[in-house]
């Protein structure tokens, strides 16, 4: 937990036998987890820094399983955490310690029921792993454009709950906007079937994208019906050594046109970021033995085959590095002639998570600004944190093209984790306050969870924060759905 | 409580001015009629706020005397979601004169605007710094933003750029409460809580009215591909359209299938229009592709137009396409959106007709049009089904012309019957009976008569929750 939250109010109502056993004829003894050693994977965060309690791990195997389940919950006042790959950075699917109901797991219901590749979409069930739906669209010579870190373990359910977003939504968005329709049991056990494969429905209101992103806590993502996209047939990646951030945004406003907006990703990282994966993860290259300051991964693909005598996406970005050096954005460029360089370009942007576990203590912040507001945030955030922690070394990074920056420290050298955890909270308000008078986001892709429960309450004006309690306390009256995640009630 | 219709209309002025009320009956009528003159309503006074909080003060008036808001942008819409009921305590709150742009950013790709200001206008100012706003539509040269986005219109480039809702980053929104609620942020990303944007977005206003919007930009497109292609079948054209995908590198910004029917009448009531195949066709598609990057001279491969050369070259030898015109010039290719953007007025020319703006999925639609054609003529065999649409969204407006020589009583009587079929096979389809048009009052019944009650009851959960007066916009969508 954020150590000065103070747990909120949610309901505690305990699973008696009777409820235990109403249960297991529910869901079976196969969907029951009872003991602690196993129920211990659910109820701690991936990283190990949240630590919840949950008096039993439930696995129903269908929608119909789901239903009976919440609705049991709903008719004791029991409190439910719905739960899929366990891959969240905020929380949001840890229960809190105070907790006394049951988690629920979407894991058994990983069906990829239909896939049309005609109607480019694709009916799954919540708990199907990202991976397996990505290679599950290749093998129909289709695309499913979302892709993050965890994409081995995290489930398409958490990835809709938390409205996910990754490299890719430059392009085709975050996740919400990969996804027709959806499936959902609500916090009474009913089932809402909006799983229509329809791109155009003006019929009310828009409840899917209202489940979007709430984080479990309007009810619970059974199904989904996702959007496919042609496979991409014909991919350029580049490193660039770029002037500065400002260059940077000018690069990608150009990079549209020029490649016919096949842009895919564009991906900013600071020498000392490069520096940091280079020395933690083996095999990884530096692709430019330059010394500047700044670099972009840029990426272009077609999903149109390169044709014999025809230009395909390498010639059209030699041709823009070109026209970009010339212009002074572009100090050095490299074009991956090979799979493996390519490879190794993303593994340098992808490694950052782990290369920074290695590197030791450090804090980041999931922000997002416009796009043409980046290289003055940078600028002045780096300024603030180096006022309160002259020696924190910064490593910023982040997706560029999408105005969102990891913005990430390194601890001082030396420096243990509890020295630098008592700079934290100065540095992470004079943060969010820069990105709060820049208009920016205080969390652009990881959600709010547990962890930003607080800064989300400090941030957001009233009329907002009253809107969404509005709409907690209308659709989940007795607050029994993932009670104590993003808002607190009172 | 009694209510002095006069002293409101005083506190009324008090707020807005006297520039921004409208009390004679002459002066309000256009306002309480919609332009297909479906409805006739009524209101107290028509109130034309000059900016946000003007729109609040009259908001927490109307609030404090119970006093419905009826909010109106262009009043364009289809299905009378802009037009007041014909009794009841009711003002029209037109956003006309909030009509400024205020800010572009072009290296952000956004702009920034307020809810009256006209999508014309909108899409010239974005043109100006070589840039594209997509949203396209036939009533753009009236209809303003603000209606847009509260109905989340769609248009014939949803297939490349998504509806109304895909084209916004940011609202600011009064509340039925009369507050207002800042949430006009230019992010691509902000995961932070419940999406209210996208509620208030095709909410028709019946839980708040949007004041302000930052829109998303696009680059500007440079070359640009019309064809005119005769297919055999909507199969055909849906199996032409999966392969343009990849043929196009992801250019495909339209694709909007028309039957012969459709397109005799285009030639018989619209003057200057001339079909551009030699012979007659069932159906046929209007197909264009665009790229933002320009051709360059001296390139070994040509544009968009080779590149769609070939992909329908090799298309017609595989049967798919029967014959096929790829427009040489800009002349061209405006005859050919000519052809397709008249149909709605050679409809009207020809007589009376039944509209249904359908959506099915995407492969679903040759069945469901083979299915529902058969459907249509089953319940009026006299009748003259004129499909036509966008069939890269699964959108058709599946519309029946009346019988030739039928008065507009006689074929309405025909109504309810075509219609219910028509929607009954919608809903076996999984489709929807209003895909970009919306509810409005027109389809209220409509849609509690299809959708699941659950559904409906989260609607109505969420009405009662944002607006417990009910006082914005009541009566459209659902009832309480």
């Amino acid at each position: 937990m954020p150590d000065t939250a103070i747990p909120p109010a949610i309901p505690t109502v305990p699973v008696t036998p009777a409820v235990l056993d109403a249960l297991r004829g529910i869901v079976g003894d196969k969907g029951l987890i009872l003991d602690e050693q196993g129920k211990q994977p659910f109820v701690t965060d991936w990283r190990g820094s949240l630590v919840g309690t949950a008096a039993v791990v439930v696995r129903p195997a269908n929608t119909e399983e789901v239903s009976r389940v919440v609705k049991l919950c709903h008719d004791n006042g029991i409190a439910i955490v719905p739960q899929g790959g366990n891959t969240g950075l905020m929380g949001g699917a840890t229960p809190w310690p105070t907790h006394q109901g049951i988690l629920l797991s979407l894991g058994r219901m990983n069906h990829v029921l239909n896939v049309d590749p005609v109607g480019y979409s694709m009916t799954v069930e919540a708990g199907c792993v990202l991976q397996t739906l990505q290679e599950t669209a290749a093998s129909h010579d289709r695309f499913f454009p979302l892709s993050l870190g965890a994409q081995g373990s995290c489930m398409i359910g958490g990835n809709l709950s938390t409205n996910a977003g990754g490299v890719q939504v430059l392009r085709y968005g975050n996740a919400r906007n990969l996804v027709m329709g959806l499936e959902v049991v609500l916090p009474n056990g009913d089932v809402w079937d909006g799983l229509r494969s329809l791109k155009k429905d003006n019929t009310g209101y828009d409840l899917k994208h209202l489940f979007m992103g709430a984080e479990g806590t309007l009810g619970i993502i059974t199904k989904a019906v996702l959007k496919l996209w042609p496979a991409p047939k014909d991919v350029c990646t580049a490193w660039l050594a770029v002037r500065d951030p400002q260059a940077a945004i000018e690069i990608l406003s150009e990079a549209h046109a020029a490649s016919e907006d096949n842009v895919g990703s564009c991906e900013l990282m600071s020498r000392a970021c490069t520096d940091m994966v280079l020395r933690h993860i083996p095999g990884t290259q530096d692709p430019l033995k330059a010394e500047t300051p700044w670099y972009l991964l840029l990426e272009w693909s077609s999903s149109r085959p390169r044709q014999d005598g025809a230009e395909g996406m390498s010639e059209k970005m030699e041709q823009f590095l070109a026209d970009q050096m010339e212009a002074g954005r572009v100090l050095d460029a490299v074009i991956a002639q090979t799979e493996a360089q390519s490879r190794n370009m993303w593994r340098i942007r992808e490694g950052v998570a782990e290369a920074s576990r290695a590197e030791g203590p450090g804090l980041s912040y999931d922000i997002s600004v416009s796009i043409s507001k980046i290289p003055e945030f940078i600028d002045k955030g780096i300024k603030a944190a180096l006022d309160i922690l002259p020696t924190i070394r910064p490593y910023p990074l982040g997706h560029i093209g999408d105005g969102n920056i990891h913005f990430s420290f390194m601890g001082p050298k030396d420096m243990d984790r509890g020295v630098l955890k008592q700079y934290s909270p100065a540095i992470t308000r004079a943060v969010n306050d820069l990105i709060t008078s820049m208009a920016g986001s205080i969390s652009a892709e990881h959600g709010i969870g547990i962890e930003k429960l607080d800064e989300l309450a400090h941030y957001r004006s009233r009329i907002e924060l009253d809107t969404m309690r509005t709409i907690k306390r209308a659709l989940d009256p007795k607050n029994i759905m993932n009670p104590g995640k993003v808002l607190r009630l009172s | 409580m009694s209510f002095n219709a006069s002293d409101f209309v005083e506190k009324l002025r008090s707020i807005v001015g006297d520039k921004g009320l409208i009390t004679s009956d002459q002066d309000k009528h256009p306002y309480l009629t919609d332009w297909r003159e479906n409805y006739l309503g009524t209101a107290v006074a028509v109130v034309r706020p000059a900016s946000t909080d003007e729109v609040a003060g009259v908001v927490r008036l109307c609030a404090a005397e119970q006093v419905a808001v009826v909010p109106q942008g262009g009043n364009t819409g289809l299905v009378g979601g802009g037009m007041p009921h014909e009794t009841g305590r009711e003002i029209v709150l037109s956003l006309t004169r909030m009509s400024r742009i205020l800010e572009v950013d072009t290296i952000g790709y956004s702009m920034t605007v307020e809810a009256g200001a006209v999508l014309k206008t909108i899409q010239e100012t974005a043109a100006a710094h070589d840039r594209l706003f997509p949203l396209s539509l036939a009533a753009e040269g009236s209809c303003t933003i603000g209606g847009n986005l509260s109905t989340n219109a769609g248009g014939v480039q949803v297939l490349h750029y998504g509806n109304a809702r895909q084209l916004v980053l940011g609202l600011e929104v009064v509340t039925p409460a009369g507050e207002i609620w800042n949430g006009l942020r230019a992010l691509k990303k902000d995961n932070t809580g419940y999406d209210l944007r996208d509620l208030y977005l095709g909410a028709e206003g019946t839980l708040g009215i949007i004041t302000k919007a930052v829109l998303k930009l696009w680059p500007k497109p440079k070359d640009t591909a019309t064809s005119w292609i005769a297919v055999a079948s909507p199969e055909a054209a849906v199996e032409l359209l999966s392969g343009a995908h990849a043929a196009s590198e992801d250019n495909v910004t339209s694709c909007e299938l028309m039957s012969r029917q459709g397109v005799d009448f285009v030639l018989k009531h619209i003057p200057g229009a001339v079909d551009p195949l030699a012979e007659k066709h069932d159906w046929y598609i209007l197909l264009e592709w665009s790229s933002t990057r320009a051709r360059r001279d001296g390139e070994n491969q040509g544009g968009l137009a080779e590149k769609m050369e070939t992909y329908l070259g090799e298309a017609m030898e595989k049967g798919l396409v029967l014959d096929a015109a790829v427009a040489q010039n800009e002349a061209q290719a405006r005859a050919f959106w000519a052809l397709r953007e008249n149909h709605s007025e050679a409809q009207k020319r020809e007589g009376p007709s039944i509209k249904h703006d359908i959506s099915v999925a995407v492969s679903k639609m040759p069945s469901f049009m083979k299915e529902g054609l058969a459907a249509m003529r089953k319940a009026l065999p006299e009748g003259r089904p004129v499909p036509f649409g966008h069939v890269g969204d699964g959108n058709m407006h599946f519309n029946c012309q009346g019988p030739a020589g039928w008065d507009k009583a006689r074929f309405m009587k025909h109504g309810d019957a075509i219609s219910g079929a028509v929607y009954d096979l919608v809903v076996k389809y999984g489709g929807s009976i209003s895909a970009e048009h919306g509810i409005g009052r027109l389809k209220v019944d409509e849609l509690a008569h299809y959708r699941s009650k659950i559904e409906l009851d989260v609607m109505r959960t969420l009405k009662r929750a944002l607006d417990p007066q009910d006082i914005m916009n009541p009566g459209k969508i659902v009832r309480i």
